[in-house]
């Protein structure tokens, strides 16, 4: 029988700055970027879009986005099987092989002011808060995006389209032009590489997994697997070449602090460490991928049952647990973690906490079990932030805040206080991207 | 010269141990017993000015204690100290508490900084720990060398009104008190070693620690159903549409109180969800899905229950506060109780 071989050469091609420019072009770490270029390309895929446009958006700057929702890695595959974002835009063919070129340091964001109306997926849970962001000031640190270049893709909607079409098309045109400024690097030099396998192991470390639980509730709170939302899934094995070829794509916009977006899925912080610690710490066994928020215990018990099974199988010695979302999440976490400890597999787990102002205040998670005795701290959600004025705002010119009592919408470029994170674009820390953590005094 | 005011308890004061327990507060002027080596390590930074004694038992009698704290304000306000020190206490559970207690009085009423420092099983910790520095020792007295020179360097620092540190910098016990920072590490540096840490058998501390649920006994059973006056309650998020009291669909801060006397249903279009963790299409489709009114009517005509109380009491269970959810809980069942209420049905989501 053939032994499994995989391994992904990334090319890094730094993006230093990007500018406008009548031609798209990539040279001597400037990104080029012809707005006319990209929306003749994407123009036929839009119908409930009625047009875009775009900003750039760079370190260092005053500057605040709004209306935030998934965040890409530009990447084009150019050798090996399947292509980047495998699913959509093709064959969910299986990709993790071959070369992959990456533009480093360099993002496209997609903003969206998507209705709030009731015709839309927009009831309860299902509606997108407002997503957050500024590159400078107390609350940058949050996300890795206030250190990278920034291609904001601005969305015009047609009106009285579904959710579904507003999402789905929104999420196309963001690959889209992903894809074509990657394409940009064909046939040129990469400033550094890396090769990532996990085929060599050495038998006297520690065998560890992955375990990445995602969002997926409806439209707006969804992740998909290989193009297609991952509803019903049960746990199910992923080689973390997958995940670096972008077959889980974020769809989930509903809490901006407790969304992972296609950027850290595909970069996904966790799983680069392991990467990192591989055949010198630890063998990384792969991802166990699973959806969290499943609906009762009965499903969240066997969730957790079927996801130890597969570490089992891998003969992990030890796990991380780790999910997007928030209480409900937790609770499919802990009883992983339960489960995996009960057969003998010693699990980690980072989660945002509580606490109140002073940290005090009650319980700090949503939910534990005894076996959960190595977590670490994403920080507190329930911690007041005053962002300040701003010179510019990307996105739109105020925010959109409380919609459950009638909407508040203040100007985004005044300074503003927050009662939590939770409207902050990965104020939860979940996939470990931030330093951001709560202290202990 | 910084000066320091001294807490030790009758037998540091070298005045007897248990058959001396019930000695009153007094003072030396100076250093004494282990405020002399506290003295020592200061090195002309700072004075130990004056060293207060009490006997163990007399400051943990509640009666005594109250009794006393007019003289221990006027002894140690008279030499202005800049910190006030306790202990080590080590092991001893009521030396330990006084110390606590007596750190925490001059910290809260006299706003002077103090410091104390025993065994980390000592029951003192659990009681005063929150707000007060409670420093590590060892188990017992034979660690003093060991333990009161970090005792003195912490007091130098308060005294100094040095900024003190996060507690795994500087040691002492956690009060509770946690604020966002930013790390050194990312997350996922952290979570990554810890797990490594876990498996080679290293020691590996959490960084959020477990707080414990409390347990939540269950109400006496009904005995007379057919007298019981029902209400409803739900976490569900249901409210008149247009949400008129403004609940917050998400760490809800306070309850709406609906009446419904007089209606035997409620109706889609009348009543929504306005709750921010679940969809809920299916809820505003058919409110009885969160407040069963519907049955209750039934019920009510069956004779099964007496009546459905005229209020339904809701709000939205998500990412609430736990603190904020008692207060809320018993503001609830206060006014329950005095409505004449026996029963409540409570429906989550």
């Amino acid at each position: 029988m053939p032994e499994m071989k995989k391994t992904l050469k990334r090319k890094y091609f730094d993006v230093r700055d990007a500018v406008f420019a009548e031609k798209n072009d990539y040279r001597d770490h400037i990104l080029y970027v012809s707005k006319e270029e990209l929306k003749k390309e994407i123009r036929p895929l839009m119908k409930a879009v009625k047009d875009v446009d775009f900003e750039i958006v760079k370190p260092g700057e005053n500057c605040r986005i709004i209306h935030l929702l998934d965040t890409i890695q530009p990447m084009l595959k150019t050798e090996g099987e399947g292509t980047q974002y495998s699913g959509f835009f093709g064959d969910p063919v299986m990709a993790g092989t071959g070369v992959t070129n990456l533009l480093r340091g360099f993002a496209v964001m997609e903003s969206a002011a998507l209705p709030w109306d009731e015709s839309s997926a927009s009831s309860g849970l299902l509606y997108p808060r407002d997503a957050i962001m500024d590159m400078t000031g107390p609350i940058a640190d949050m996300t890795p995006f206030s250190k990278t270049v920034n291609l904001v893709i601005l969305y015009e909607l047609e009106e009285g389209k579904s959710s579904i079409e507003y999402d789905s098309e929104i999420r196309m045109i963001g690959i889209k032009v992903s894809t074509l400024l990657a394409a940009l690097t064909v046939g040129l030099e990469e400033d550094d590489s890396e090769d990532f396998s996990i085929d060599e192991e050495n038998k006297d470390l520690p065998n560890v997994v992955l375990v990445w639980q995602c969002q997926n509730q409806g439209p707006y709170s969804n992740t998909y697997l290989y193009g297609q939302s991952i509803d019903d899934i049960v746990p199910t094995l992923l080689h973390p070449n997958d995940m670096l070829d972008g077959c889980v794509v974020s769809g989930n916009y509903v809490w901006p602090a407790f969304k992972v977006p296609t950027y850290l899925h595909v970069n996904h912080p966790i799983l680069l460490e392991l990467y990192k610690k591989h055949g010198k710490e630890l063998n990384f066994k792969g991802v166990i991928f699973c959806r969290s928020h499943n609906p009762s215990n009965w499903h969240k018990t066997r969730c957790a049952n079927i996801g130890v099974k597969i570490a089992q199988f891998l003969d992990a010695d030890g796990l991380i647990m780790a999910w997007e979302g928030g209480g409900n999440a937790a609770t499919d976490g802990m009883l992983t973690i339960q489960c995996a400890e009960k057969h003998g597999i010693k699990a980690a787990t980072i989660t945002f906490e509580f606490g109140g102002v002073d940290g005090t205040e009650g319980i700090l998670l949503v939910d534990d079990v005894p076996e959960a005795d190595a977590i670490c701290s994403g920080g507190s959600i329930e911690k007041p932030y005053t962002i300040p004025d701003v010179e510019r705002v990307v996105g739109g010119k105020t925010f959109r805040l409380n919609k459950e009592s009638g909407g508040f919408f203040p100007p985004a470029d005044k300074s503003l206080t927050f009662e939590q994170t939770t409207h902050f674009y990965l104020g939860g820390n979940q996939s470990g991207a931030s330093t951001l953590f709560a202290e202990a005094y | 010269m910084l000066k320091a005011v001294y807490y030790i308890n009758q037998f540091y004061a070298g005045i007897g141990g248990e058959d001396k327990a019930d000695t009153e507060l007094g003072y030396f002027d100076g250093a004494k017993g282990p405020a002399q080596a506290a003295g020592a390590r200061l090195k002309g930074e700072m004075e130990i000015v004056r060293t207060i004694y009490c006997g163990d038992n007399y400051v943990n009698t509640d009666a005594k204690y109250e009794k006393m704290l007019p003289e221990l304000k006027r002894l140690i306000e008279e030499v202005k100290p800049d910190v006030f020190i306790a202990g080590p206490a080590f092991n001893a559970g009521r030396y330990g508490v006084a110390c606590a207690k007596v750190c925490d009085y001059v910290r809260r009423e006299l706003h002077i900084p103090s410091v104390t420092a025993m065994w980390w099983e000592n029951p003192a910790i659990g009681m005063y720990v929150k707000d007060n520095y409670i420093l590590p020792t060892t188990e017992t007295a034979a660690g003093m060398g060991k333990s009161l020179p970090k005792l003195a360097d912490f007091a130098l620092k308060l005294a100094k009104k040095e900024k003190i540190g996060p507690a795994r910098k500087e040691g002492y016990f956690a009060t509770g008190h946690r604020y966002n920072e930013y790390n050194e590490k990312t997350g996922a540096d952290r979570v990554v070693a810890m797990l490594l840490d876990k498996l080679n058998g290293r020691e590996y501390r959490t960084e959020v620690p477990m707080r414990g649920f409390e347990q939540v006994p269950p109400a006496a059973k009904v005995e007379n159903m057919s007298e019981a006056v029902v209400a409803l309650i739900t976490t569900g998020g249901l409210v008149p549409v247009g949400n008129p009291d403004k609940l917050k669909q998400a760490f809800a801060d306070k309850y709406g109180k609906y009446d419904i006397s007089g209606v035997d249903e409620l109706k889609k279009g009348v009543y929504e969800s306005i709750h921010g963790g679940y969809d809920t299409t299916a809820a505003s489709e058919d409110p009885h899905r969160l407040i069963p009114l519907d049955e209750m009517r039934e019920l009510e005509k069956e004779g099964i229950i007496k009546k459905t109380f005229k209020y339904f009491y809701t709000l939205c269970g998500v990412g609430t506060n736990v603190e904020n959810s008692k207060e809320m809980g018993r503001r609830m069942a206060e006014d329950l109780k005095e409505s004449g209420v026996s029963a409540a049905i409570l429906t989550s989501t």
